[in-house]
């Protein structure tokens, strides 16, 4: 059973069954974009996007999240103790996401969950999710996913694989995961599929028009690519918010925050985000990125330069372009990772002043 | 601060000069008294932080 | 609009080769429809790259902020009037610039045009009053006036009220009613106020686009980064959330020209202008206040003057 026929007419039934033992998320439309969302019961996800404006990285790693909780009243158990907040790791499916976000997930993965430490938070949801993907038949202008290592198709990250067609869905099984959740929904009408996923996937794949260059990345020499002359330009329009890092679904930076109320408190990881002054600002007051060009070429050099060394698997973007159309003063990292890939240090007329 | 939805009687601006202790009896007396008929203020109060 | 392209970039490619100025802020083309991206400019070669349109929406008056060359700035109604506040303010010296003025009509509102449309949006061009719009290969013809930018559709000071080189004669201002939509708050009671500021401030993500983007935020350290002590907590609480909008605005008060920077860097397409014009509009009313209209007056909040409004203190 590597392909399930899932006509429309027993999709809302399937969805109500799994409601029973799944926490089910998926798109809908909040005014006039869309946000993946819990959904209620009996709430039918809204496939008419393209892409939604956030990533679903937040239904994994959420922007706010408390991790630990302690009370110094004394005469409270535990006082004066750091506890673990339980967080609710009961099995929850994510339909819907593209492609692109679901390799995002992986990327994320390395970076949480690595053999000398994990991220019981991150590993816990992850291990609770399932992930059914919706084939992109409709990519938008600012998408670049194929040249990311991607694709409208792509696979990776993925349990179950949706493809859309007029009166059903066909569901491709990828992994036990995803086959548990088709059983699960009573969706077990097998078909083949593979030919016609093949035509598609080759129609989508040729309606991305964007790209961007990367065989260079890897041997560019680290600080010439660090004291490169165009940092500068492209730092100057840039405003130092935090949209590119929040809207993106490859960035993992945190923060740590006590709350304390009284006598009880909590510790909570809030998103962060290299764009702000805050970020690696040391208790000395000293920041080693004090400037906004220091900050910009952090996000771009993280992404572009230190993931691809670190990791060899590629840069770590997947080409959503919700940077690119969301960025209030079109800096494009299309146009930056094509700088840093083609730099030649002769061009170098002066580095970057901090 | 009105125009964010706090209620008016919760705000009150008052001059009142060190001579004048009648008029601060009066003055406290009566925004005591707005105060605790609109009961316990539920905006801009955070108990505890709600995350996401 | 192309001769005022010709005519930026003339005046540009001058006062760079003159030596006048050692920058001209401006914009050039974006790499997406409805954006340009700020630019500067420092070699009268590459003055051609600056453009005008009406997707210039992002206030240049913020790139100015501390800077200390001899800087030619491009500047529209609002951005002139912000130019003017970063005088006053002692956020740049009068000396420093030449302000490269041009009369606005209005810019385009991206969330909105955006949102009118179920597909891609691929090009965007305008031909007077007229935009047209180009999804999935149709082509679509708008009235500008239809698709203009909140502020800039109740926009009074469309003519920069500083300059020292003109791109073009002054446009006609308009004579409109602009605070109806804050008399429509002002009408509601007090929990209709707060529930409406809670529905609008929900899908705020904190990314803090709207402050950065306003040439009004430039404190060194911004009261939410502080910590000792700490004004306002960092997660999503809607307290803290509506806190930092709160206090945002009131940092404008008396300073703030709407010129709509804030509503339009917004990823998630909020309209916090609401807090500002409340403040414009006290401003204006009981001061008889517009932000940024000369150098020779200081700002109401920051002189006393003996008939000023006293009917709070009771």
């Amino acid at each position: 059973m590597t392909f399930v026929k899932i006509d429309k007419k027993q999709w809302a039934q399937g969805l109500a069954t799994l409601q029973k033992s799944y926490r089910l998320f998926g798109p809908s439309k909040e005014k006039d974009y869309y946000n993946y969302k819990a959904l209620d019961v009996g709430e039918q996800p809204d496939f008419g996007f393209s892409n939604t404006r956030l990533s679903p990285k937040a239904i994994l790693f959420p922007q706010s999240e408390t991790i630990i909780e302690f009370s110094l009243d004394e005469n409270a158990a535990d006082h004066h103790i750091m506890k673990s907040i339980e967080t609710d790791s009961s099995p929850r499916a994510i339909l819907g996401i593209r492609p692109c976000d679901a390799k995002a997930v992986r990327l994320v993965n390395l970076n949480f969950d690595t053999p000398e430490y994990q991220d019981p938070y991150w590993v816990k949801a992850l291990d609770a999710t399932t992930f059914v993907g919706l084939a992109c038949d409709d990519p938008k202008s600012t998408c670049f996913c194929t040249s990311t290592g991607c694709g409208p198709y792509n696979e990776e990250g993925l349990d179950l694989l949706l493809i859309e067609e007029d009166a059903q869905y066909l569901a491709k099984v990828l992994t036990d995961k995803g086959r548990a959740f088709a059983e699960a929904a009573g969706w077990n009408t097998a078909t083949d599929g593979e030919a016609d996923i093949d035509a598609r996937k080759a129609t989508a794949e040729a309606k991305i028009t964007a790209s961007v260059s990367m065989e260079n990345l890897k041997n560019q020499d680290l600080m010439d690519l660090h004291g490169a002359s165009f940092w500068e330009d492209i730092a100057f329009a840039c405003i130092n918010c935090g949209t590119c890092t929040f809207t993106c679904p490859t960035c993992w930076c945190f923060d740590l925050q006590d709350e304390v109320h009284g006598k009880t408190g909590k510790r909570m990881k809030n998103w962060d985000s290299c764009m702000f002054p805050l970020f690696t600002l040391h208790t000395t007051g000293h920041n080693p990125r004090g400037t906004k060009t220091q900050r910009l070429r952090q996000r771009f050099m993280h992404k572009l330069k230190y993931f691809v060394d670190k990791y060899d698997t590629g840069i770590m973007c997947v080409g959503c372009g919700r940077c690119v159309s969301q960025c209030p003063v079109n800096i494009d990292i299309r146009r930056v990772c094509d700088l840093m890939n083609n730099y030649k240090t002769d061009e170098a007329a002066c580095t970057v002043q901090d | 601060m009105e125009h964010m939805g706090i209620e008016p009687d919760r705000i009150h601006y008052s001059w009142i000069s060190s001579a004048e202790s009648t008029k601060f009896v009066e003055v406290v007396k009566e925004v005591t008294e707005k105060v605790k008929a609109l009961g316990p203020n539920q905006h801009f109060a955070k108990h505890e932080a709600k995350v996401a | 609009m192309s001769e005022y392209n010709d005519k930026i970039r003339e005046i540009s490619q001058r006062l760079l080769k003159e030596c006048q100025v050692d920058m001209v802020i401006g914009f050039r083309k974006g790499s997406m429809p409805m954006m340009n991206e700020p630019c500067f400019i420092k070699n009268a070669k590459d003055a051609a790259q600056l453009v005008w349109d009406s997707n210039c929406g992002i206030n240049l008056a913020n790139y100015l902020t501390n800077r200390t060359e001899k800087i030619g700035i491009i500047a529209k109604g609002c951005d002139s009037r912000n130019i003017v506040t970063h005088i006053i303010e002692n956020k740049i010296s009068r000396e420093q610039l030449v302000i490269i003025g041009v009369p606005c009509q209005g810019m385009i509102d991206k969330h909105k045009t955006t949102s009118m449309f179920a597909g891609d949006i691929q090009d965007v061009t305008e031909d007077g009053g007229k935009i047209k719009i180009t999804v999935n290969g149709q082509v679509n013809e708008l009235d500008k006036a239809d698709v203009l930018q909140k502020n800039c559709a109740v926009c009074t000071h469309r003519n920069p009220v500083i300059y020292d080189e003109m791109v073009a004669d002054p446009v006609e201002e308009q004579n409109v009613d602009r605070y109806e939509d804050v008399r429509q708050i002002e009408a509601m009671n007090p929990e209709e106020k707060w529930n409406y500021f809670e529905e609008l401030l929900s899908p705020c993500i904190r990314c803090y686009a709207c402050k950065n983007a306003c040439p009004l935020c430039y404190c060194p350290t911004c009261f939410v980064d502080e910590s000792k002590p700490q004004w306002v907590g960092k997660g999503q609480d809607p307290t803290d959330v509506r806190t930092f909008h709160f206090l945002r605005a009131f940092h404008c008060g008396g300073r703030c020209t709407d010129c709509g920077a804030c509503e339009r860097a917004c990823p998630v397409g909020i309209n916090m202008r609401v807090f500002t014009k409340k403040l414009e509009k006290d401003s204006f009313e009981q001061f008889g206040w517009e932000a940024g209209l000369t150098l020779d007056e200081r700002p109401p909040l920051d002189t006393y003057r003996p008939d000023d409004p006293d009917e709070f203190i009771k």
